[in-house]
């Protein structure tokens, strides 16, 4: 195996290291009693909340309790997994393993961040309405469909956004102030 | 030092090559996902026996006398013991929460230029037969985090309070982050090759740099 081949292997396997241990560090923070319950658990309140008025605005009588959204015949119970902070941490985790100037990363968390979050409202408000008028396709639409879709949204942004850094690593100037400047 | 010499910045090395997504990628892995849904919906229930069986068998290995029996039925496998009282009732174990994610790894192997080609299938097989691994430790997590937790007098007089975080944690793990980040890390590992995915390496820009 060629010296290049080998230092490819390398990063790769580098980043697969630092990959799962940013996720299982995340987990534990995410996981602790304390950020449940005044972190996670009100921002899955927060998005209740907003699927609850675009879901009036489009028609549906929906009422929000907490994490819970409820119809007169329907209700759905946001939690943990369903909330997009799921995809959040498995982006956030490969963003961050993956090698950028910390401004581009920081960039990057809070563009994808936001990108997921309105991918998942579309999920909580499409899911609200197969429960209600297509329930028998509701399980299977949660657990596979709609989780693979977001996580796949997830994982593709962050390729999009590895691809970029890459492409700016590689430029021909490799320090800022090489960079050529106008006139 | 000048001013622009402390403006000047070293960026980091560049990272690991990842594939070109460009719209025939897209396409590539919408229908690789389309595919997968189709197959999983066709063969999950049969998957779900195989799981059950392999965590069946790690569960008994580990126990004495080995009491652990799954039955994989409708997308639920039923946790029997055969110490459990008769006719008292059997958790029902959801199976697609544990293996919906082979739809995930399909999906991104089918990201390849060349998603046919026979190194690229035999790499997604070993991927998948690792992602089954994945599935029955899962299972077996969550078949002791049921035993540590939801057995009540039972659950405390057979787990200590590390054995019962431990099982648990485990389990929840699987579900909050190892789920969605199994696939993915498959993929890296096995899927992508820098030698294909890097421009600065391939034989055709080497070739053109000598013509």
């Amino acid at each position: 195996m060629s010296e290049a081949s080998n230092e490819a292997r390398r990063r790769s396997v580098g980043f697969l290291l630092r990959f799962v241990a940013l996720l299982v560090v995340f987990y534990f923070i995410v996981a602790s009693r304390p950020v449940n319950d005044k972190v996670i658990v009100p921002f899955t309140a927060g998005i209740a909340s907003v699927s609850g008025r675009l879901l009036n605005v489009l028609g549906e009588k929906a009422e929000v309790s907490g994490t819970e959204i409820r119809s007169s015949s329907f209700g759905v119970n946001i939690e943990n997994g369903c909330n997009g902070v799921e995809t959040g941490l498995l982006f956030g985790a490969a963003v961050l393993a993956f090698p950028a100037r910390w401004s581009r990363r920081l960039i990057g968390l809070i563009v994808g961040f936001l990108a997921i979050q309105v991918l998942n409202l579309v999920r909580v408000i499409t899911l609200f309405w197969i429960g209600l008028h297509r329930p028998a396709l509701f399980s299977s639409s949660h657990t596979v469909i709609w989780q693979s879709v977001v996580v796949l949204f997830g994982v593709l942004l962050f390729l999009l956004w590895a691809s970029r850094e890459r492409r700016l690593s590689e430029a021909p100037s490799t320090t800022v102030g090489d960079r050529p400047r106008k006139g | 030092m000048t001013g622009a010499d402390r403006r000047r910045e070293r960026l980091p090395a560049p990272g690991p090559a990842t594939p070109r997504l460009d719209a025939r990628a897209a396409l590539r892995g919408l229908v690789g996902f389309l595919l997968a849904l189709a197959f999983w919906f066709g063969f999950s229930r049969a998957y779900e026996s195989t799981i059950a069986a392999g965590a069946e068998l790690v569960s008994n290995v580990f126990e004495s006398p080995d009491v652990t029996r799954l039955d994989a039925k409708g997308g639920e496998i039923l946790l029997d013991r055969r110490d459990f009282p008769p006719g008292s009732a059997r958790p029902g174990l959801s199976g697609p929460d544990i293996h919906f994610n082979f739809v995930l790894l399909a999906a991104l192997f089918a990201l390849d230029r060349r998603p046919l080609r026979s190194a690229h299938v035999a790499r997604f097989l070993a991927a998948a037969a690792a992602l089954w691994i994945i599935h029955v430790v899962a299972l077996v997590f969550q078949i002791h985090s049921v035993y540590a937790t939801s057995l009540g007098a039972w659950s405390l007089a057979n787990y200590g309070k590390v054995a019962r975080n431990f099982w648990a944690a485990g389990w929840h793990f699987y579900l909050i982050a190892g789920r969605f980040a199994a696939p993915f890390a498959l993929w890296w590992f096995f899927g992508r090759r820098e030698e294909d995915l890097s421009p600065e390496r391939s034989p055709i820009r080497k070739k053109k740099r000598k013509s």
